[in-house]
């Protein structure tokens, strides 16, 4: 009784909490922008997290050797001003800048580089994502501002991959001398803005780095940052979020609610900012080995049973597009002549291609073939119920019979690895089609990730061919004939394709969002106060 | 005897209840909704599964008499459909919580050499807060009509365990249960004929308050996600659902948290008035 007392107090409080803040306004500190989110991360260690809430404040803390330009397509310097790869594709040696210090002062070397690498790619190590620097073999530095980094086996992604924030420098003698308490009680970057305080699940605290001068021309400032502190503040409750935004106590953030956006949009002193590239798709993929789904053309007349568009409009009220390709039209190495068609949205084609196949419709309103009804199992993540349902709907419309079972994110990774299921949906983000073909498709990665048991060695091949590549061209030839054949086979049913949007508030200049890891905020050198 | 003497506390306690309006009240209340709940199907004309996205979230229109939800059924609809399928899990989750607590509880007043098992047992189910219970055993079953059922029963067990000993133990302490068992009476007859026949007046009147309890973690177990798959309707789930748009469309929660609110409100008044009809004391 007590307890459900004080929480309506608590409640209260919040309420008339809200309020006041929404009256008053809050004042903010000259020269301070207040980013809002809606978690935070359990420590800020770029090889030991893959959380987003973690990637967007390394991101201001520290560097990489090369980094993206705005449409993901080019490599561009940063930490390293060039490199080389040898012809055999596996020896890549960089060149560092020789004007970069750390924010203690220290002079940054190809030591801390060879550093930063070994303690990620430490086999018993709690490091994580060690997979995207490829087969190392070794990493050396010859001098202080030359790394060489040699391979087992050429991979054509590597420098795309090494934009990432896992591969941000760190300070191994930090790093070394603070254990556990790395990236939790400081972290001592190279980084636009220095690590100033962190109180978990409130709020961090980043100061501007003096004398920052080596960020990517083609990205926009290239330092010092224009404004003096940076406050990353959590604010779980996404209705709160939407207040403090209004009210001003906070001036961005990449984390609102879909339904709030149209509010913001009619309203003169807030903008809503997109990058110019940043990748996520949202899809249903299909197991292939499953009695029904091993037919391509019942996964193509499920495929023209859904409708993404009125899922990305009503559902996500029209904040993403519907998607009809497995990734990005355009994401690096994405086919243009890829055949689109089997993803449309048609339920006239689902029909047809059901009777084709021999299916007669039941008097249960549902298909079915020798007396088994067209009924299929679907597993996807409880916080995406809204999605499932609208699938199921539209199914039923079609005459499919769906089953959904909806897990939450601590048990489903274990049952999306059974073999009981037809359907299952996800979203993943990609920097480019050979990041997103090497995730899912290969062989190797039955049962998971590739949930859809495709054991294919026409894809294998053209894969290694891919990542094998050691030049432009032929990576493109190889992973654009690959994106073709699998799209061809219709493996998924491709929903949606989401991009970070950033509302800002009267304060904030607008700037161009960075489309890197979903990090919209990027290395916040271009943040500045009106 | 025994059966006069229940007989004339019953009358005397019915007679109590009709004077009661709140009885009348609240019983005409839930009547009303176990039958529209029942009726559903004949008491609407539109599909409860049927989606239509591009009608989502609309408000309550003459064709949408309490609007539509997010994915653009008749929230009426859903609601009728959502109420069968709370109170069949409130009710069937009662009655299996009321028939295992009742018969834990009449044994262990009943074979003493079992009480302190039992109940030491009992004390440990009820050191945990219900919902916490509730949802432990939800997400340990996983879902389903028949796991949550469970769930509901288990939670709601221990109070009527621990009620139908304390009711069974005055029982237990008349002359007549002494006299049975020296005449030779078999254990069944005594246990249900004399035990049951007279200790279940405050059994009764705590399983009834018990159901609102029991509806009420139904419901909660379905606003945290812990319920049925969809698209089945359920009241807490959809309290849940419309919970993200309460600013844009709050007709969806409010419309679902009223009538949890006002089911379980109407179990807690007929469970008061029961208690405070057979309440020797207030005569």
């Amino acid at each position: 009784m007590s307890l459900s007392r004080t929480s309506s107090l608590a409640r209260l409080a919040g309420g008339v909490a809200l309020a006041a803040i929404t009256a008053a306004g809050a004042a903010q500190a000259e020269g301070t922008v207040t980013i809002g989110r809606t978690s935070d991360a359990d420590r800020y260690d770029p090889q030991r997290s893959s959380a987003l809430a973690a990637a967007e404040v390394l991101y201001m803390m520290g560097d990489t050797l090369v980094t993206l330009s705005h449409d993901l397509k080019t490599v561009e310097p940063a930490l390293a001003e060039s490199w080389e790869l040898s012809d055999d594709g596996l020896t890549y040696t960089f060149h560092l800048r020789k004007d970069v210090t750390y924010c203690d002062g220290k002079a940054f070397t190809a030591k801390d580089v060879v550093g930063s690498m070994e303690r990620w790619l430490t086999p018993e190590g709690p490091y994580v994502s060690a997979w995207k620097a490829g087969t190392v073999d070794s990493i050396t530095a010859p001098d202080d501002y030359t790394v060489v980094y040699k391979l087992k086996s050429p991979s054509s992604g590597l420098l795309y991959q090494m934009a990432q924030f896992n591969f941000i420098i760190i300070d191994p003698e930090q790093a070394a001398s603070l254990g556990d308490d790395f990236g939790v009680k400081a972290f001592n970057g190279t980084g636009a803005y220095c690590f100033d305080s962190w109180t978990p699940n409130d709020s961090l605290v980043l100061k501007k780095h003096e004398g920052y001068a080596w960020g990517t021309a083609a990205l926009g400032n290239t330092g010092p940052a224009k404004v003096d502190e940076v406050v990353w503040k959590i604010i779980p409750e996404e209705a709160t979020l939407v207040a403090s935004l209004q009210a001003g106590e906070i001036d961005g953030t990449y984390a609102l609610p879909a339904w709030a956006f149209a509010q913001f949009e009619a309203d003169p002193g807030f903008k809503l900012i997109q990058p110019v590239a940043s990748f996520r798709t949202h899809y249903v993929g299909m197991k292939v080995t499953r009695p029904f789904m091993q037919d391509i053309k019942v996964r193509e007349a499920v495929s023209h049973a859904i409708d993404q568009g009125a899922i990305a409009d009503a559902i996500f009220f029209g904040t993403v597009k519907p998607a009809e390709a497995y990734y990005s039209e355009d994401a690096l190495d994405f086919d243009p002549s890829t055949d689109l068609a089997p993803f449309a949205y048609d339920p006239d084609k689902t029909k047809a291609l059901l009777e084709e196949e021999g299916f007669t419709m039941g008097s249960d309103g549902f298909w079915q073939k020798d007396g088994e009804k067209l009924a299929l199992t679907y597993y996807g993540f409880n916080t995406s119920r809204e999605q499932a349902e609208a699938i199921q709907g539209d199914l039923r419309k079609a005459g499919i019979d769906l089953n959904v079972e909806l897990y939450d994110s601590t048990a489903i990774w274990a049952k999306l690895r059974e073999q009981t299921y037809d359907l299952y949906q996800m979203d993943y983000p990609y920097l480019n089609a050979g990041d997103a073909l090497n995730l899912y498709f290969s062989s190797d990665s039955i049962p998971s990730p590739n949930r859809m048991m495709w054991d294919d060695a026409e894809t294998d091949k053209l894969l290694a061919e891919g990542n094998s590549a050691v030049n432009d061209e032929a990576r493109a030839k190889a992973f654009m004939a690959l994106g073709k054949h699998l799209h061809e086979s219709i493996l998924w049913k491709p929903l949606l394709l989401e991009k970070p949007t950033v509302a800002i508030g009267p304060r904030l200049k607008e700037f161009q969002p960075a489309g890197i890891s979903g990090a919209a905020f990027g290395t916040g050198l271009n943040l500045e106060l009106n | 005897m025994t059966d006069a003497t229940y007989t004339g506390s019953g009358s005397r306690t019915w007679r109590r209840l009709r004077r009661n309006p709140m009885v009348t009240i609240a019983l005409g209340v839930l009547i009303l909704i176990a039958l529209a709940a029942i009726f559903a199907p004949w008491l609407t004309s539109f599909d409860p599964y049927e989606t239509a996205l591009r009608q989502r979230l609309k408000p309550p229109s003459a064709e949408h008499l309490l609007g539509t939800d997010s994915q653009g059924r008749d929230l009426l609809t859903r609601l009728l459909y959502g109420a069968r399928t709370t109170l069949l899990i409130g009710c069937a989750g009662t009655a299996f919580g009321a028939l295992l607590g009742g018969a834990i509880g009449l044994c262990a007043a009943f074979y003493r050499r079992l009480d302190g098992v039992f109940m030491r047992v009992i004390d440990v189910f009820l050191s945990f807060p219900s919902i916490l219970f509730g949802l432990s055993l939800a997400a340990i079953l996983g879902p389903g009509l028949d796991s949550l059922i469970i769930a509901v029963g288990l939670s709601v067990m221990p109070g009527i365990a621990r009620i139908s000993r304390g009711a069974a133990l005055s029982v237990m302490a008349q002359d007549y249960m002494d006299s049975g068992r020296s005449i030779g009476l078999p254990d069944r007859s005594l246990l249900g004929r004399y035990l049951l026949a007279n200790a279940y007046p405050p059994i009764l009147t705590y399983t009834t308050l018990a159901f609102g309890d029991a509806v009420l973690l139904a419901a909660t177990l379905g606003f945290l996600g812990l319920g049925l798959q969809p698209p089945t309707a359920e009241l807490g789930s959809i309290a849940a659902e419309g919970r993200s748009f309460l600013f844009i469309a709050p007709h969806v929660s409010t419309a679902a948290s009223i009538l949890i609110f006002v089911i379980v409100l109407s179990f807690n008044l007929l469970g008061d008035a029961l208690r405070d009809a057979g309440d020797r004391r207030a005569s």
